[in-house]
């Protein structure tokens, strides 16, 4: 968190209205994304009881297991589900477009699948039961129906690409709201999502200090899930779970399902409800400009995939090799390097951070020199000098590199750092983005009394050594991984 | 008069809207009996969608007692079981052994008030039965070990629980399991999976390959055995000594009876 | 009984005492500072009948019940057959001899059995094992330990299994939460580390006290949990170090309760003074007015982990620490949170310590103004 997040969360409290944190939305909304609202019995380890599911609000899907301790009844679970998510995957699958006109032209989706869940919690759901179904054998004494398969193999795509901070893939509801809106309560009370929805959208006619005390009352607000309020367990889950137990007639067991299926139905409603009005919520804040080429970037992962998967593709491991680990870990800090400086670019919110942590500074041109020019390698190159007077308190260092969000990341190198009367005097020589004669292109250098941001976060990722491949794996690493194919003992594994 | 289903229905969810608000107010005195009128409506509900369904239950299948049923009363289901395993065991082993060898039907829940009326027998006629479903009796204070069951008949040292008792009777139980399915037939799956515990748990029980040896079952447990078997014997012959002191029925259901039986049915 | 259990009990008044558990002891460790939870939980005072004598919903501390039923379930599984699942982890995971089999049954012998008696028994059954070369007593089931916490004993009952291999005592913890694919919840396994810090620390306790080398109780914890999706037994090893070093240093900080009693006017009394129905009757204010004379220390984290959050939060309703301890580092110490947004909008002046902290909040405050009202 910083100074300009804990002061959102005060003037939030103080005024018991929200406060944005940042000007725009930097997440991709899809136009038609599918929520997940999952519940699991408790105690056990990852058991669906139930899921509302679906791309339309008015209309969701209802699964209910008809007794969720058991093997079959879980498969039979995943295998609707499957058919629910399994559907939009292939459809978006199919609509491709050329990702330009040259030789090199890849397919490139029109749009991707977004799913979407209430909380954190909800995504771990996913990445679990992507595991329980993955490793499935889809034929002998074991077998599951392929899409129960399938479904595992995308559904643990989607929980890795929710531990990317550009994701647009899998979505925690809270999360995304909390990107975009201080509430005046604390992140822990942020995390659930009535109470964090109180301050965004109070039902109509209560205030937000009403709104929150109701959203924090499970009889009234059922928690977001997985896990299910212990009360309801107590007074209404269990004691249908026990004549689900000993119903003796097909006609009486459906009757208690009927009566299971109605109550699970009324705790999974209200947060259905709630993750379409943040979406709603999240739509109408203005989309940051960088989005879309993010956006396009998920979809070539997701086309990918989908290859991988179409082709045959093996189930992921258990557990990543040494190479993939460390290929992942770089890819994550990569992407949010990237994430962090693209937010900065496009947000002043965003890059007002930096600037109070002294890794970026706004001010106004005092004095530009357009022509300047240096002797370079075979002839004098254009290498314009600006000097920026600023009032931000700066940590930064003569030859350090700093970049114009304004200009696409020009970049300029810090020649002298003067110290003033109201703040500081910083001469700063830009080095690209300025065309190749020997006059700058017109608007590429700013003009006396511009004003300016520059920063020292950058967009361009400095690559490193390439990674070994999966074969030249060192022996420090454990040496080239096996193959990693299901074993039967993945197949046959235990559920009780 | 009885409701239709459909007014049975709202009242279920009523009833279910009133618990909750109950609850949402923190009156937390009123929860209690909407929850006991919820359950007989939720009962009734039930049972009106029976009556309302003409489709017939599905017949058990012929030649098996349908569940919950048996020829003989509980406490000779258990003598059945127990004389098999031989040793003094828990309703879980003796429920799961008389549903491998024996008809099933067998309930956990129903020996738990078994040992307080054998005992309840017991103690208004002395020996009037053959045997009783006993105690199995702690080495130390001689009082009554919580979920074990025994039979009246066996030697006192058989009933006694000393430190290595637990384990002894454990490989004891195994040869005893095998040894019986062997004299009456085939090892079927349920068979088993019934000694599943046993092979998992005994070390060198489990070959290499996937197939059940009985044979190395037995050979293990009976290599455990001997670790243990001669100080057990002496533990268990000591405190019987001492044992051979209390009362009859306390010898049978442990000192401080009234107690230790009383803890046994707390659930 | 002493001078300290005497005012402890008179704070409690009539209502039923409620005794810690390594749970608590673990949560009271967590926020050391907090005199009210200190002053409560040494009292056995049920900390949820006062939230809901104040009026304020408590939703901390329950658990499924369906979920304890599974714990249950797999705890005896693991027991059952004289411990035959627990004996194979421990002879494959730390190599326990086949010999070691014996088993010592602490559990209460009936409902009347005392917990004095017990742990007198769970006592004497380890220290006999501690003084004696022979490999017997290898698995205690259920003992009762006793550990010194703000100067009172506290009995723990600790759901656990001690054993007892050569020289060394180890703590078995048997959680129901899974391991899979060989890592588990790692808030769940702190917990559980937390807690079996407790236990070996009380273990410790005891055999120091009986003369004997507390460091027999190891600092390695064996935890028992289903593998994956099953119901099948897996252990593990837990190193519990880091846990025992922070619990004995905050056991060690905290105030002794005795201390704490002194500040105290003689006739207070927390006793919410239940009715039959187990409803408190005592007027709130008059409860709250008790209750506030102890002061607390409040963090949102509280929320999780104490039945009274909720009612400290309201008390401190305004204040920074409401937000969170990130928040309050960040506005530099300020407790207000009216105070800080004036300091911020530059409607007060800072006084001489608040100088830097409102130079910073005033300065994001433009910043953040700029930012909005440009695109505004």
């Amino acid at each position: 968190m910083t100074v300009l997040t804990s002061l959102a969360k005060a003037l939030a409290a103080y005024s018991m209205t929200p406060q944005q944190l940042t000007v725009y939305r930097h997440l991709h909304i899809s136009s038609k994304p599918i929520v997940i609202v999952p519940l699991t019995l408790a105690g056990e380890t990852n058991a669906p009881l139930a899921a509302m599911v679906g791309p339309d609000r008015a209309r969701p899907t209802l699964i209910v297991t008809r007794q969720p301790r058991d093997r079959a009844e879980r498969i039979e679970f995943a295998g609707r589900l499957a058919s629910e998510l399994l559907f939009p995957i292939e459809t978006a699958a199919q609509q491709t477009q050329a990702t330009g006109a040259g030789p090199n032209a890849r397919v490139r989706v029109v749009d991707a699948p977004q799913l979407w869940v209430p909380n954190p919690a909800g995504i771990e759901f996913v990445r679990t039961l992507g595991r329980m179904t993955r490793l499935r054998f889809i034929e002998g004494p074991w077998a599951v129906p392929k899409k129960v398969r399938d479904l595992g193999i995308w559904l643990t795509w989607f929980a890795e690409q929710a531990e990317f901070a550009d994701t647009g893939a899998l979505i925690a509801a809270t999360q995304a709201i909390a990107a975009v809106w201080a509430t005046g309560q604390s992140d822990l009370e942020d995390g659930n999502l009535a109470a964090q929805m109180a301050w965004l959208a109070p039902p109509e006619g209560m205030d937000v200090a009403a709104a929150v005390s109701r959203a924090e009352n499970p009889q009234l607000c059922p928690p977001a899930g997985p896990s299910t309020d212990p009360t309801f367990d107590r007074l209404f889950l269990e004691p249908a779970l026990r004549d689900l137990a000993t119903a003796r007639t097909p006609a009486a067991h459906n009757a208690v399902h009927r009566r299971l299926t109605a109550m699970v139905e009324e705790q999974m409603r209200p947060t259905w409800e709630l993750v379409w009005t943040a979406i709603d919520l999240l739509r109408d804040v203005p989309e940051a400009p960088r989005v879309p080429k993010r956006w396009e970037q998920q979809r070539d992962r997701f086309t990918s995939f989908h290859r991988y998967v179409a082709d045959g593709g093996r189930p992921q491991a258990k557990r990543d090799s040494a190479g993939r680990s460390a290929h992942r870990l770089a890819e994550l800090e990569q992407r949010m390097a990237a994430f962090e400086a693209q937010r900065a670019y496009d947000d002043p919110l965003v890059i007002a951070d930096h600037r109070l942590t002294g890794e970026a500074f706004a001010g106004h041109v005092v004095d530009v020199d357009a022509a300047r020019r240096v002797p370079g390698l075979r002839r004098n190159v254009l290498r314009p000098m600006v000097t920026v007077a600023t009032g931000d308190q700066i940590h930064l260092d003569v030859g350090q590199h700093m970049y114009d969000p304004a200009r696409n990341g020009q970049q300029a190198v810090i020649e002298s750092v003067i110290e003033t009367e109201d703040g500081w005097r910083i001469e700063l020589e830009l080095q690209n983005q300025m065309g190749s004669g020997l006059t700058a292109k017109p608007g590429s250098v700013p003009a006396l009394g511009e004003d300016v941001t520059y920063t020292s976060v950058t967009e361009t990722f400095v690559r490193r050594r390439p990674w070994p491949t999966r074969d030249e794996t060192p022996w420090t690493h454990g040496g080239p991984p096996p193959d990693s194919t299901p074993v039967v003992e993945d197949a046959a594994e235990d559920w009780s | 008069m009885p409701e239709t289903m459909d007014e049975l229905e709202e009242r279920i969810s009523l009833l279910r809207g009133h618990i909750r608000q109950a609850l949402a107010a923190g009156d937390r005195a009123a929860v209690p009996r909407l929850r006991a009128e919820l359950r007989t409506a939720e009962l009734s509900w039930d049972s009106a969608l029976l009556e309302s369904d003409d489709s017939v239950p599905a017949p058990s299948p012929s030649g098996t007692l349908p569940a919950g049923m048996s020829l003989f009363p509980v406490r000779e289901q258990v003598h059945q079981v127990l004389t098999v395993l031989g040793v003094a065991a828990a309703p879980r082993l003796i429920v799961a052994t008389h549903e491998a060898l024996f008809a099933g039907g067998l309930i956990a829940t129903k020996l738990a008030s078994l040992r307080r009326d054998e005992e309840r027998s017991f103690r208004a006629a002395p020996y009037s039965r053959p045997y009783y479903v006993c105690a199995a009796l702690a080495a130390d204070q001689l009082v009554a070990v919580r979920g074990l069951l025994a039979i009246s008949t066996w030697p006192l040292d058989r009933r006694i629980m000393g430190p290595l008792s637990p384990r002894v009777d454990f490989l004891t139980a195994a040869i005893r399991l095998v040894r019986h399915l062997q004299t009456t037939g085939e090892l079927g799956p349920q068979s088993i999976r019934l000694l599943w515990p046993f092979t998992n748990n005994i070390p060198g029980a489990s070959g290499p390959a996937e197939e059940f040896e009985p044979s190395r079952l037995i050979a293990a447990a009976q290599a455990e055995l001997r670790i243990h078997e001669e100080s057990d014997r002496q533990q268990r012959e000591a405190a019987a000594e001492r044992a051979r002191r209390l009362s009859d029925a306390e010898q049978l259901f442990g000192g401080e009876q009234l107690k230790a039986v009383r803890s046994v049915t707390k659930r | 009984m002493s001078v300290v259990d005497e005012r402890l009990n008179a704070l409690r008044g009539a209502a039923p005492r409620k005794p810690h558990n390594a749970r608590t002891l673990a949560a009271l460790a967590a926020n050391p500072g907090c005199r009210r939870r200190t002053l409560l939980d040494a009292a056995g005072i049920d900390k949820g009948q006062i939230a809901e004598g104040l009026g304020v919903r408590i939703s901390i501390g329950q658990m499924s019940s369906i979920a304890i039923a599974r714990g249950k379930g797999f705890e005896a599984k693991v027991k059952a057959d004289g411990c035959a699942e627990l004996l194979r982890l421990l002879r494959e995971h730390i190599g326990l001899p086949v010999p070691e089999v014996h088993y010592h049954d602490l559990n209460p012998a009936d409902a009347d059995d005392r917990i004095t008696s017990r742990l007198r028994r769970s006592q004497r059954a380890l220290q006999a094992s501690a003084e004696s070369n022979e490999p017997t007593g290898t698995l205690f089931d259920h003992p009762i330990l006793q550990l010194t916490v703000n100067g009172v004993q506290v009995r723990i009952e600790p759901d656990l299994i001690a054993f007892k291999l050569g020289n060394q005592f180890f703590i078995v913890e048997i959680k129901s939460f899974a391991i899979l694919d060989g890592t588990a919840d790692s808030g769940k396994v702190a917990a559980a580390a937390q807690q079996s810090a407790v236990y070996v620390l009380a273990m410790r306790e005891m055999l120091q006290t009986a003369g004997l080398d507390p460091a027999m109780v190891s600092d390695q914890v064996v935890l028992v949990c289903p593998k994956d999706f099953s119901n099948h037994p897996v252990a593990e090893l837990l190193d519990v170090r880091k846990q025992l070093a922070t619990l004995k240093r905050q056991l060690d900080r905290m105030e002794s309760v005795e201390s704490l009693l002194r500040l105290l006017p003689p006739d207070l009394s927390f006793d919410p003074r239940l009715d039959a129905a187990g409803r408190p009757t005592r007027d709130p204010q008059e409860l709250a007015a008790a209750i506030f004379q102890v002061t607390a220390r409040y963090s949102p984290e509280c929320l999780g982990a104490c039945e009274l959050g909720g009612v400290c939060r309201a008390e401190v309703s305004g204040m920074v620490p409401v937000l969170g301890r990130v928040v309050r580092e960040d506005l530099g110490g300020i407790d207000s949170i009216k105070e800080a947004v004036e300091l911020a909008t530059g409607l007060r002046e800072p006084d001489a310590g608040q100088q830097q902290a409102a130079d910073l909040l005033r300065r994001a405050y433009g910043m953040r103004e700029a930012a909005l009202g440009a695109v505004r």
